[in-house]
């Protein structure tokens, strides 16, 4: 990296100023246009085999999918990669894209996170927002195969939101996401969802706390009922969602 | 290799057996022989077979105390030629003993150079409540390297009915082509955590297994194929990543998973290594 490294790393939470707390809310919404409700990561399937019939079935579907999958890998990844774009470290960027996309253990679960990786990093690449920030759009371009997390962490950098704060953002928006899957796919009413979401939303603050501390070695992203679900979608006959 | 020749492994010492074995496989005219065989300690091949004729050398694995318990550190390192076509398998099922608190670790270094062919298949491994492991699996492919891999874990042993309450199998697994990543699975399996029987973990089934194919050649026919084809009993899908077919398999056993994997590599053999399925003499043992 020739530019200077944006200042700032890290923050304490507490310190987010209101211009980051709103650029986190634009990244973590989901009118961000990356396709997000396109994907159901598995659960879809889930409500197909009778594993995931109810608001009780889905809370824990997604619950355990953040205590074991999404909250013990992308998590801790995602937070290392927002401190990697902070400080300049593009080879470090590299290598935890590339193992994100090699972690993705299904066709689709691949897909999903390459398409939208692939269409955040046009979207950023072509915001006025990045211009005033040198260097990003070279580097957001120098990455090959861009994974979403990796393109995600590169706007919270730019944008010096410390890695803690992105994390439960980041969190959040996968987690509505999900909900937002059951609600349709299950179906469940809205106030069921709003009941997950506030459950499972109460759970992110120690989740990401949790994920910011974990050594590499112990990421895990070993999820086989997770595994099995998503490659079934892949030929479920009658869908709604991408994954 | 050769510094491991210091450490004494003739009897287990206080910190366990240390083991190590090293496997070279060669293209010889028409013929994959094991040029090299080294070990340390109690990780041994005794003679190359060749039940399928010269063109694919069969290796046993053995390992005579027959399980690892905590402190044992056991290292596995084949290297295939090119050309060379190795497979390799173990007598029994592996066993991870309990433990009193320390880990013992099996590392696992698969290096295959271009046109070579490994197919490392090992039997299922019987993870005893109360142990700590660490099974580490890297493999390096060049080339149009192929590898055929499968890992099948049964979690307690479930014919005394013993669930696995307390202990840790640690995984790590990586599969590498011409340096780039095709493959990263890093996990954790807790005695009694809420991973073994949650839907997205093991979903209640003490049977595990992970049946990997890497190779240029990999396609949607084949994975059609595949998918054709369904375990008996427990659950199982097959998906196709870049270069890479994996099947998983969730069950009350390791006989119907063993039997899944078997029909799904009659398929894969042959459209990946060239040749018909060959069953090793001692799965029938």
């Amino acid at each position: 990296m020739s530019e200077a490294a944006p200042a700032a790393a890290v923050l304490a939470p507490a310190a987010l100023g209101q211009l980051q707390l709103v650029r986190l809310l634009q990244l973590a919404s989901p009118a961000l246009p990356v396709g997000a409700y396109t994907y159901s990561q598995g659960l879809e399937w889930a409500v197909e085999c009778g594993a995931v019939r109810d608001e009780a079935d889905a809370g824990r579907w997604i619950g355990d999918l953040l205590s074991h999958g999404a909250g013990r890998f992308e998590a801790p990844l995602l937070a290392r990669l927002v401190q990697a774009w902070a400080v300049g470290e593009d080879a470090e960027v590299a290598r935890l894209n590339d193992d994100f996309v090699c972690s993705r253990e299904t066709s689709e679960l691949r897909a999903e996170t390459l398409q939208m990786g692939y269409s955040l990093v046009r979207l950023l690449t072509e915001l006025d927002a990045f211009a005033g920030l040198p260097g990003w759009r070279e580097r957001l371009r120098g990455i090959d195969s861009p994974a979403f997390p990796t393109a995600w962490a590169a706007a919270a950098a730019a944008w010096n939101i410390d890695a803690g704060a992105a994390l439960a953002a980041y969190l959040w928006a996968w987690l509505e996401n999900q909900v937002m899957a059951a609600v349709k796919a299950v179906p469940l009413g809205q106030s069921a969802g709003q009941r997950l979401l506030a459950g499972l939303g109460a759970r992110l603050p120690e989740l990401a706390a949790a994920a910011l501390a974990l050594p590499e070695a112990e990421w895990s992203n070993f999820t086989p009922g997770l595994a099995i679900a998503s490659s079934r979608h892949e030929t479920q006959y009658t869908r709604l969602f991408r994954s | 290799m050769n510094a491991v020749v210091e450490c004494p492994s003739l009897t287990p010492s206080a910190h366990g057996w240390q083991a190590e074995l090293h496997l070279g496989f060669r293209r010889r005219g028409d013929r994959s022989v094991l040029a090299e065989r080294r070990h340390v300690g109690p990780l041994v091949v005794q003679r190359a077979l060749y039940p399928e004729g010269g063109e694919v050398c069969h290796a046993i694995v053995v390992h005579p105390p027959a399980g690892i318990v905590g402190g044992d550190s056991l290292t596995l390192n084949v290297d295939v030629g090119a050309g060379a076509h190795a497979l390799l398998t173990t007598p029994g099922a592996g066993k991870w003993y309990r433990s009193e608190g320390r880990a013992g670790r099996l590392s696992q270094r698969i290096a295959v150079a271009e046109g070579g062919v490994c197919e490392w298949l090992p039997q299922e491994s019987i993870v005893y409540e109360g142990a700590v492991g660490e099974l580490l699996t890297e493999v390096e492919l060049a080339g149009d390297a192929c590898f055929i891999g499968s890992e099948m874990s049964c979690f307690g042993r479930t014919g005394s009915g013993e669930r696995f309450g307390r202990g840790t199998l640690a995984l790590a697994t990586r599969i590498r082509r011409d340096g780039k990543s095709l493959w990263l699975e890093r996990g954790r399996v807790e005695g009694g955590g809420s991973l073994m029987d949650s839907p997205v973990g093991l979903g209640g089934h003490p049977v595990v297994g992970t049946l990997l194919a890497a190779s240029p050649r990999v396609d949607g026919e084949l994975l059609a194929a595949c998918r054709g084809i369904a375990p008996a009993v427990g659950e199982g899908a097959v998906t196709l990543l870049p270069g890479l077919l994996v099947a998983r398999y969730l069950g009350p056993g390791c006989e119907p998973g063993r039997i899944w994997f078997n029909r799904l590599w009659a398929v894969l053999r042959p459209a990946l290594a060239g040749r018909p399925l060959a069953i090793p003499r001692i799965w029938n043992t």
